[in-house]
């Protein structure tokens, strides 16, 4: 692996799931849980005859952040596009609960413990969702996370980190719908069914997977945080997700909650706002609601650099 | 079992261990592997179990694992891979690189 110094030049999307891991936090802090020694693979893989990995996909573990305990979940997109089976979702579940649990237990012994030292949680998303091949498992998985995400809800922040190749789509989609935060890299993209789902189902006058630039222009990070689905957009470096998340983690809970994009009544009205707006507006193509919103020439956003990019964008006005 | 299982064991006269107690590198990707380093007490010989979908190239696993085996001089290692399809070349480039990470000191950090 590379050194951590290295890691924080490097690039988000280049890296493996291990390397975001150790990254993420502080320097050396990063100790990991079932590592790849402990050889906790897939039960159902090798029936299929389907190659196995030793962490099955998922990286999680402990780290650091100044002096908060930060439980890491890291996917990796390469091992069977990230999806998510019995042992890796069995991974998140467990390290989100561990979260909960520390927090509950560090609360009793503390009341008045101050936010710099209370647990949190980043998960690092690229996936497609459930592993077909354990689908059951997966999904199955997939309800437990979510019944983690409100368990900790109000208690350890949940923050969504997507910036990888294969992106977070899916039931996974959901997951990071469901998060307090998400922050995203132009690279990452977020979405329920993936491009090429789409187009198998819908045929490809409805959307074509293979044209890269629109694929972008409706899942990508710039669309999504004009949008509002993805709270912070950040470059693509490892240190760059490092310092937002560092940055947000800073906040209280109370301050966190206010950048979540559901779990209300009152964002579910806001949500139903947009549904009425897509209908009235009946847009072609993200661009006419990037201009809806206020940009004069949504042509230019999709090529702009990052800092050019920010300082230009208008988003949605309900955007936190 | 339907995964297929290779095991093989070779043996060095003046062998060198790993440095770190144990190592990891690489991702089960398609088309390329992962590799487990540990050091342990065998006498002297190294031991390696290949898990691949792949059957039929228990020769040419063979050959590259000699090959690695007898140029880096090792001896009291085990050594596990979870294949993918991995080609030859790439294997021996991913042994390569996970000798070179369980040869690092301090994690590789300055």
């Amino acid at each position: 692996m590379r050194a951590w110094n290295e890691l924080q030049q490097s690039s988000f999307l280049g890296a493996n799931a291990r390397e975001r891991a150790f990254g993420l936090v502080d320097k050396g802090t990063f100790t990991e849980f079932a590592n790849p020694r402990d050889r906790i693979s897939s039960p159902h893989l090798p029936v299929l005859k389907e190659a196995i990995e030793f962490d099955d996909g998922i990286v999680v573990g402990l780290g650091l952040i100044g002096k908060k305990p930060v439980f890491v979940i890291s996917q990796e997109g390469r091992f069977i596009g990230g999806a998510v089976g019995e042992v890796g979702g069995a991974k998140m579940v467990y390290t989100i609960k561990l979260a909960i649990d520390l927090y509950d237990r560090m609360i009793a012994e503390n009341p008045a413990l101050p936010e710099e030292k209370r647990p949190a949680v980043i998960i690092s998303f690229e996936t497609g969702g459930v592993r077909l091949h354990e689908s059951n498992a997966g999904l199955l998985a997939h309800a437990e996370v979510m019944d983690q995400f409100q368990n900790a809800r109000g208690k350890v922040p949940i923050i969504g980190l997507i910036g990888s190749k294969v992106g977070c789509f899916g039931g996974m989609g959901f997951i990071a719908a469901a998060t307090d935060v998400v922050i995203m890299s132009e690279l990452g993209r977020l979405g329920l069914t993936g491009p090429e789902v789409i187009e198998q189902e819908m045929g490809k006058d409805e959307f074509d997977a293979s044209n890269r630039a629109m694929v972008f222009r409706t899942t990508g990070g710039k669309h999504k945080y004009i949008l509002g689905d993805c709270n912070f957009l950040v470059e693509d470096q490892i240190g760059a997700f490092r310092e937002r998340t560092a940055e947000i983690l800073a906040l209280s809970m109370e301050e966190l909650e206010k950048y979540r994009r559901i779990g209300s009544l009152e964002l579910v009205e806001e949500q139903l706002k947009l549904v009425d707006l897509a209908v009235q507006l009946q847009p072609r193509d993200s661009k006419d609601v990037w201009k809806y919103f206020g940009n004069e020439n949504p042509e230019g956003l999709p090529d702009m650099n990052f800092a050019e990019f920010m300082t230009t964008v208008k988003r949605r006005p309900e955007n936190k | 079992m339907a995964l297929n299982e290779l095991k093989f064991e070779y043996k060095n006269e003046k062998s060198v261990s790993i440095k770190k107690e144990w190592s990891h590198l690489g991702v089960v990707g398609s088309g390329d592997m992962e590799v487990l380093m540990e050091k342990k007490d065998l006498g002297g010989a190294v031991q390696v179990k290949v898990v691949t979908p792949v059957t039929g190239f228990d020769k040419v696993w063979n050959l590259v694992l000699e090959k690695f085996i007898k140029s880096s001089n090792l001896g009291n290692v085990s050594i596990e891979i979870n294949d993918n399809n991995a080609t030859p070349v790439v294997v021996s480039m991913r042994l390569r690189q996970a000798l070179a990470e369980a040869n690092k000191v301090n994690g590789g950090e300055e």
